[in-house]
């Protein structure tokens, strides 16, 4: 097994380009958990812990940008006004342990549907910005989950950041798993507000085979919900928006839950955001009076 | 493949040819001799590995050695001074938190780090809203050592054990 | 025999001492099995079935061979020719049969573990594959009755059943569990002319000696094993397992080199057992006021078709409860399976799960607390032999428990109580285990340059034997602790029983006793430097005339979330009547240690096995949930002051496996205390409680 450790980010375009079979590595925890388990044996590894800018963040142009190194961590110590949920599901994953080392990119790159950055990226509609010795793009994270564990990304590309753009309301992030702590999701859900275009943005986690948008409950809720006052929502509308979550999941039955219970799950965590959205609502209609 | 790199561990350097293969959690065990770091998983899982990486908690079975070439490695061999134990040993000592001891430096590497942690402010899963200043009590000092499984299940003495090292450390 | 130790000033038993192995262990220094530092080793890793049954046909190993740094592939063509001892769970590589998914069917010996992992995966093998049958079910029509454990009746049961006003008769089941040590099966092997050494991560180091000896074919004397610290085992570092057996045939190809091998966490889920699955039909019948007039279990387990072993479930049944009529049987289901092995209280821990959520079901049938209802069966006499208790505190445990939790103000009616979207309510459950004593165990005391050099080849696993033997050493001689040096975890020691049935520290405690005694006979008080003495663990005639078990009660409070049915155990409390209480600090560490993976096997604990497959599918910490720190919140042990004259010159009853018994039938009570909903099936899971 090659381990190409190049220093600069030209390098790295460079090498992944010379090399597409080489896995990126950083954190190392998606990766290593793979290799250690003898499931991935990679011609090659491609060491990006070297490359600064990849911890970078920033604003750009209106969005966050997010280097795809960026240890959770740092995104629940500083990036938590500017990335609410992205910060709620950092709190979630794995271990305190792993949140020092793992990152965005990463959960981006095995592209697990449990893994617990994706639904934020969804329900916020991050980009992700890709970039090869071609040139750089930005794919929506909405359109770049393609089927399990495989993704927009090419093979010559290197994941290089994301960008979330300004919350512009509510966010939230929720996650159920049958133990305390350390532990895969058997569902998760995030929610996102948008108050000046007055849209909805939802996120599903660990219940298809990739994280999914529930796109119905989201032009439900956006034409339900009380922009102006923050009414609270009819039980029946909170009820029908779970429905409409949990109808957009496509779960199997497996050691963690069953479909049924995901389903269930989803529709639940799906009305507590709601409820979740319509507090934090009325407090930022009250600051701003 | 192999690389040669420098492992600065506990104070020491040591230079080393590693395959590229090799995490840091083999490196410490098998080629240094470091044996204060334990193998409970290899999949970042358990926690056992659990050593600070320039002052980080982190899991050792996930890192590659090559990756740490300079770094500096701080094991629970080498968090005392002058032959006494670190406050937070004392505590697990004092407290009984633990029992077989193979999860032990792990959680004591663990507890170090997590304090270090809290008084940088740094917020945990705990509590919902984000924005919550720490406070650690009990349920924060639960939910920030959960990367570290006890099988023996000394959790219970384990609280007690972090909450006597916080106030020591105060 | 009662009192030896009361003519002796006891200061150190029952003193609150650290731990003498602390510093080491909470500086990672103790050396574990893996961790001995020896010249150039070589790395094993095992070659495993990939399919379930039936015969290797070849091996193709030319590019396994050709990874830089291999040293040899063992396969059953080269290994050495080992005695049939009549287990055919340690016939490692003896044929090429393949009797179960995972099974060791060879190994790559190389320079580096990296390279044996690589070469491993290069290894190709061709089997003949035979159909199997790995499904666990009570409907079987080909379930046996192990010779070990023969219907036992008295009186008439289904009589009792058919008269009785009031009956309970459901089927309890368990799961699947692995011990999962934090510590690895680890051994290093090298064989050398004078003999193989072992560095082996077990619970007796001279119960590997003597087993590798006689499948070797080598004298005792010439079998080293060496275990000062052993990272746990509950039960799978008992008995021998094939990773100590192939260590030692790749240590027999390499002659000088030693040879290091230490199972992967997914191997553990394949090569040294597991926690047989239960189904328990428990069947009570019982007077309006919760008397019972029968009671009954029929357990059903499974074992390897090549290797039987018998989960006992059915034995505390034998002595819970009065009543005239009594049934208590076993079955077993023979599968293309691993063999199972103990774990924690085996028989006892799954064995209190049925009937004692059987009894909370009676208590609500009834509408008797479900405390009263355990105090109105108490038993005079132990119910299955007639033979008196040398102690039983079981009421005093639930009287304590019921104060110390706040019992007394408990509506009985379930869905009672809800905070914050959650479902709260409390249960209670009994616990027993058997104070035992095993043979064999002798003691060495000698004085020197002015300490009392103890030496016993007993093993700790985490219980704290380093400690407390140290203590019953001071007391038995008199001395301080400080004067005591003790030595354990070597079989080059004199011989101690294994680290097992909750025996450990009263065999070789008494053995030590015994030692001291002998010591002190012959040496008197001022003893000249080099006296010494040993001393065989005496016979204890109070054994045949009493039955001796240790008895608690646990009380849990139990969270269900009435949305997303999460369960919290935010309260679980433990009172114990164990005997005296040798260290209350490393004794409160054995009761939490166990209530704590009683909570793990009510909430997490299950390995899913795939039927087409034969393994287990969850095979690793991620997906093999145990509790986590966040899952224990306010959890206590407490004990009861027990004099019991007859158990051993301690007057001690072995505490490391009860705090497992009874917890997870505490919980699920709670658990339907809060919800209504009865759950009668580990492990308990958010599902459950769905509308």
């Amino acid at each position: 097994m090659d381990f190409l450790s190049p220093s600069t980010w030209e390098e790295a375009l460079a090498a992944k380009s010379a090399h597409p079979d080489a896995v990126p590595i950083m954190g190392g925890t998606d990766v290593m958990v793979e290799l250690n388990f003898g499931r991935r044996r990679p011609p090659a590894l491609l060491d990006l812990t070297r490359i600064p800018q990849l911890r970078d963040h920033g604003p750009d142009d209106g969005y966050l940008r997010l280097g795809a190194g960026v240890p959770y961590t740092t995104i629940i110590e500083r990036l938590r006004d500017r990335s609410p949920a992205l910060a709620q599901a950092a709190r979630a994953v794995a271990s305190p342990q792993i949140r020092n080392r793992g990152s965005v990119g990463g959960n981006l790159g095995g592209a697990s549907p449990a893994g617990d950055a994706h639904p934020p990226l969804l329900a916020v509609d991050a980009l992700v910005e890709l970039a090869s010795v071609r040139g750089v793009r930005r794919v929506a994270a909405r359109e770049f989950y393609h089927g399990p564990r495989r993704t927009a990304r090419r093979d010559d590309e290197l994941i290089s950041a994301v960008l979330l753009p300004e919350p512009a309301g509510p966010q939230s992030f929720s996650k159920i798993g049958t133990r305390n702590a350390m532990v895969i999701a058997v569902a998760s859900f995030s929610l996102a507000l948008d108050a000046q275009a007055r849209t909805v943005g939802t996120g599903i986690g660990s219940a298809g085979p990739t994280p999914l948008r529930a796109i119905e409950a989201e032009k439900f809720l956006a034409s339900e919900f009380d922009w102006d006052g923050a009414a609270s929502p009819s039980p029946a509308t909170v009820t029908r928006f779970g429905e409409l979550v949990a109808s957009a999941a496509r779960p199997i039955d497996d050691v963690r839950g069953s479909a049924h219970y995901r389903r269930h799950a989803l529709s639940v965590m799906a009305r507590r955001a709601v409820s979740w959205a319509v507090t934090d609502y009325r407090k930022e209609i009250a600051r701003c009076a | 493949m192999e690389s040669d790199i420098i492992l600065r561990v506990n104070g020491r350097e040591w230079p080393l040819r590693v395959d590229t293969r090799t995490t840091l959690l083999d490196a410490l065990r098998e080629r240094l001799g470091v044996t204060s770091p334990k193998k409970g998983c290899d999949h970042g899982q358990c926690g056992a590995c659990t050593v600070l990486l320039d002052g980080r908690r982190i899991n050792g079975c996930l890192v590659l050695a090559v990756a740490c070439d300079g770094s500096e490695v701080v094991t629970a061999e080498g968090l005392g001074t002058d032959g006494e134990l670190h406050p937070v040993q004392q505590a697990f000592v004092d407290h009984d938190g633990f029992q077989c001891g193979y999860c032990t430096p792990g959680q004591v590497c663990s507890a170090v780090g997590m304090l270090e942690e809290v008084a940088a402010g740094w917020p945990s899963a705990a509590g919902r809203p984000v924005a919550d200043t720490p406070v650690l009590d009990d349920a924060e000092i639960r939910e920030r050592m959960s990367g570290n499984l006890c099988r023996c299940g000394a959790y219970a003495n384990i609280v007690t054990a972090v909450r006597a090292a916080k106030e020591v450390s105060r | 025999m009662s009192g030896l130790l009361e003519n002796t000033s006891t200061r150190a038993i029952g003193a609150d001492i650290g731990r003498v192995d602390g510093p080491a262990k909470v500086t990672g220094t103790a050396t574990y099995a893996f961790e001995h530092q020896l010249n150039a080793p070589a790395y094993l890793h095992p070659i495993q079935a990939t399919v379930v049954r039936g015969r290797v046909r070849e091996f193709d190993t030319r590019d396994a061979e050709a990874v830089p740094g291999v040293l040899t592939v063992l396969t059953h063509d080269n290994a050495a020719r080992l005695a049939d001892i009549g287990d055919a769970e340690l016939a490692v590589l003896q044929s090429d049969e393949v009797a179960h998914r995972g099974q060791v069917i060879g190994a790559v010996l190389a320079e580096t573990p990296e390279a044996a992992r690589q070469a491993v995966r290069l290894v190709r093998v061709h089997y003949e594959e035979r159909s199997h049958d790995v499904r666990f079910s009570a409907a079987r029509t080909d379930l046996y009755t192990p010779g070990e454990a023969e219907d036992d009746e008295q009186g008439d049961l289904a009589g009792a059943m058919a008269s009785a006003p009031v009956t309970v008769d459901h089927t309890y089941t368990t799961p699947m569990e692995h011990n999962n040590p934090m510590e690895p099966h680890s051994t290093i092997a090298v064989w050398e002319d004078a003999g193989l050494t072992l560095y082996e991560s077990t619970q007796g180091v001279h119960s590997v000696r003597s087993t590798m000896a006689e499948l070797f074919g080598l004298d005792p004397e010439r079998v080293r094993v060496i275990a000062p610290h052993v990272g746990g085992g509950f039960g799978s570092k008992g008995p021998l397992h094939p990773p100590v057996v192939l260590a030692a045939l790749a240590a027999r190809l390499l002659p000088g080199r030693p040879v290091k091998l230490a199972l992967t966490r997914q191997q553990m889920f394949d090569l040294v057992g597991y926690r047989s699955p239960t189904i328990q039909r428990v069947r009570l019948a019982a007077e309006p006021d919760g008397r019972l007039t029968g009671i009954g279990i029929d357990v059903t387990a499974q074992t390897a078709r090549f290797k039987e072993f018998l989960e006992q479930a059915g034995k505390p049944t034998e002595v819970m409860y009065a009543a005239p009529n009594r049934r208590i049987t076993h079955r077993l289901a023979a599968l293309d399976v691993a063999p199972p092995t103990w774990m924690r209280a085996p028989g006892e821990c799954p064995g209190m799960f049925g009937p004692e959520v059987a009894m909370d079901e009676l208590a609500v049938a009834c509408g008797v607390d479900p405390v009263e209802l355990r105090v109105r069966n108490e038993p005079g006499t132990e119910p299955a032999s007639g033979r008196p208790f040398s102690s039983r505190n079981l009421v005093a445990c639930l009287r304590e428990g019921a104060r110390r939790f706040g019992w007394q103000d408990r509506d009985p009616e379930p869905r009672r109580r809800m905070e914050d979207g959650w479902l709260v309510g409390t249960g209670v459950a009994a616990s027993t285990y058997p104070t035992g004593q095993m043979p064999g165990s002798v003691a060495a005391v000698r004085f020197e340059d002015g300490h009392y050099h103890v030496r016993i080849g007993a093993a700790d696993i985490g219980t704290g034997a380093w400690t407390v033997l140290t203590q019953i050493a001071a007391d038995a001689l008199g001395v301080p602790v400080t004067a005591v040096r003790l030595r354990i975890g070597d079989s080059s020691l004199p011989s101690a029983s294994l680290a097992g049935g909750s025996t450990g520290t009263v065999s070789w405690g008494s053995t030590i006793v015994a030692a001291a005694q002998a010591f002190r006979e012959r040496h008197g008080t001022a003893p000249a430097d080099g006296a010494e003495a040993r001393a065989g663990l005496p016979d204890n005639p109070n054994r045949e005339r009493y039955a001796m078990h240790a008895f608690g009660a646990q009380f849990a409070e139990v969270r269900v979330h009435a949305d997303t049915g999460e369960v919290r155990v935010p309260r679980l409390l433990g009172v114990f009547a164990a005997g005296r209480i040798v260290n209350p600090r490393t004794a409160r560490s054995q009761f939490i240690g166990g209530m704590t993976m009683g909570l793990s096997m009510a909430l997490h604990e299950d390995s899913v096995v795939d039927p087409r497959f034969g393994c287990v599918v969850n095979h690793d910490l991620a997906e093999y949930h145990i509790a986590a720190n966040a899952d224990v919140v306010d959890l206590q042990a407490h004990w009861i002051d027990e004099a019991d004259p007859y158990v051993n010159p301690l007057g001690a009853k072995g505490i490391g496996e009860i705090g497992i018994v009874g917890t997870a039938a505490a919980i699920v009570n709670a658990a339907y205390h809060a919800t209504g909903v009865r759950v009668r099936e580990l492990p308990m899971t958010l599902e459950h409680f769905l509308a």
